[in-house]
């Protein structure tokens, strides 16, 4: 059951980071656009229990350290999105209101797109790379959580229906 | 219903937190095939990112586009601004370089002659509903300016003050048809009155019924008492031609102004006539001719062909 649930989930991943790659990076959208996959990674994430949510953080984030755009050493999106993932996560399992209220899990997630986004600039930092001009990084996270929060109530039905293909749940419609 | 988690979770979070470190050190360190991963990714992802770029190409751009539109037409209009004063400015360098060239002129015709001048710009030209030929410069009383004073410019003379105010002054032009100015010839100093018509050639009247007058010769004011209104020597113009009709009591000449009426930017209003008559020192020096290139062309004789002894075949 495992085996098919972490093949599923990877063949997933996948496709969406293989369509973010393809096809949403290639639409130059205002204010830095939105990360597709992210988005996906994280409802999925939120959708599922800390460990599953911590270890398709650690999948996702290792697919986004391998995208030839990162600018990052490889480990840096694996760390957060292990983290970020184990967290929404853990939230959303710990409260049964954010169980029960879409519209919080679309700002939720949107939240941990920018968390995500913000540690990563943070750690690269750190790291020593260079990100240039920080206020525009600082425009970019902001534009993606509120591009995530526009799209997440589009890809949020998807994923979930999705998640409950892949681990046969009940979970939001 | 809080989740509590258990060690098992919190094992794997931290193992993947560890794997997460480690991989980080590894690409820190310089490890290949870590980075040799994305190379990987990049070859993979390179065919599917090149179709659907082909394909979004066109509407790619769109979204930043519509979103950048105030910014672009903003960008646009600051553009057309500054594309707007860099014009002026050019006109204005213009402007500046042709006022420069005709105090340049003024001061060499002024300072020959020995006039005392003030330069003026002009404010004001005359409207043609009155008929009259006239300036307004900014110079008036403030400058010292009176009444039949001479108006002169590089080129020479352009007419004299008529009315003075304060600040400003209406300067009639030899071309009026009211204006008249004694005129000698250059060179053989024949005198006579020259007077408007309304145009780029006044008429040139000599005084003496048996003064002659020929095409191209230079007339310059003869000058008045104490300067007034016209100072000596001053140039007015050439002769282009000389009308033979029978029965003229004096020979008569029409004469092209020197000064340029039309074009006209600086003037000098001479306050001070010089101690001493200038004679012909102010007659303009004729244009140097132009060097027409000659062509030498050599023709070497070729040998004059021999008729051939050889029979033309059928």
């Amino acid at each position: 059951m495992l085996t098919r649930h972490s093949v599923l989930t990877g063949a997933l991943f996948l496709a969406v980071y293989g369509f973010q790659l393809a096809t949403v990076d290639q639409i130059h959208l205002p204010l830095g656009g939105f990360s597709l996959f992210l988005i996906f990674v994280l409802s999925w994430s939120a959708l599922s229990a800390p460990e599953i949510g911590a270890v398709a953080g650690f999948f996702a984030g290792f697919l986004l350290d391998i995208s030839p755009t990162a600018s990052g050493p490889i480990g840096e999106w694996t760390l957060i999105l292990t983290v970020v993932g184990f967290g929404i996560a853990f939230l959303r399992y710990g409260d049964d209101s954010l169980r029960t209220n879409p519209l919080s899990l679309v700002v939720m997630v949107a939240f941990s797109v920018v968390v995500a986004m913000g540690a990563y600039l943070l750690l690269t930092l750190m790291l020593g790379s260079d990100l240039g001009n920080t206020w525009q990084a600082f425009k970019t996270i902001l534009g993606n959580g509120l591009w995530t929060l526009a799209i997440a109530p589009f890809v949020l039905p998807i994923a979930s229906r999705l998640h409950r293909v892949v681990f046969e749940t009940r979970e939001l419609a | 219903m809080r989740y509590g988690g258990d060690n098992r979770s919190r094992l794997l979070l931290v193992t993947l937190i560890v794997t997460s470190l480690f991989l980080i050190t590894l690409d820190l360190r310089g490890v290949s095939v870590v980075t040799g991963l994305r190379h990987g990714a990049q070859s993979a992802i390179a065919p599917f990112q090149r179709v659907t770029s082909t394909a979004f190409r066109p509407i790619g751009n769109f979204f930043s586009d519509v979103a950048h539109l105030g910014r672009t037409r903003a960008q646009l209009k600051k553009l057309e601004d500054d594309n707007s004063l860099l014009r002026k400015s050019i006109i204005r360098n213009k402007d500046l370089v042709t006022e420069v060239k005709q105090l340049k002129s003024i001061l060499d015709l002024s300072g020959t002659a020995g006039y005392k001048i003030v330069n003026a710009r002009i404010i004001s030209q005359g409207t043609s509903a009155s008929f009259s030929q006239s300036i307004t410069i900014d110079v008036g009383t403030n400058m010292h300016v009176t009444r039949d004073m001479t108006v002169i410019c590089g080129d020479g003379l352009v007419g004299v003050v008529k009315e003075v105010y304060s600040s400003s002054a209406l300067v009639m032009l030899v071309s009026d048809p009211g204006f008249h100015v004694g005129a000698r010839i250059a060179g053989s100093q024949e005198i006579g009155i020259l007077s408007g018509e309304g145009t780029d050639v006044g008429t040139l009247q000599l005084l003496e019924s048996q003064s002659s007058v020929k095409v191209g010769d230079i007339l310059l004011a003869r000058g008045s008492v104490n300067g007034k209104p016209f100072v000596p020597g001053v140039p007015i113009g050439v002769v282009t031609s000389v009308p033979n009709a029978a029965g003229l009591v004096s020979q008569l000449a029409k004469v092209r102004y020197f000064v340029r009426l039309h074009s006209l930017g600086l003037v000098a209003v001479v306050l001070k006539p010089p101690t001493s008559d200038p004679r012909d020192a102010l007659v303009p020096l004729p244009p140097a001719p132009i060097p027409t290139p000659t062509v030498t062309v050599y023709i070497t004789p070729e040998a004059t062909p021999s008729p051939s002894a050889t029979p033309i075949k059928k």
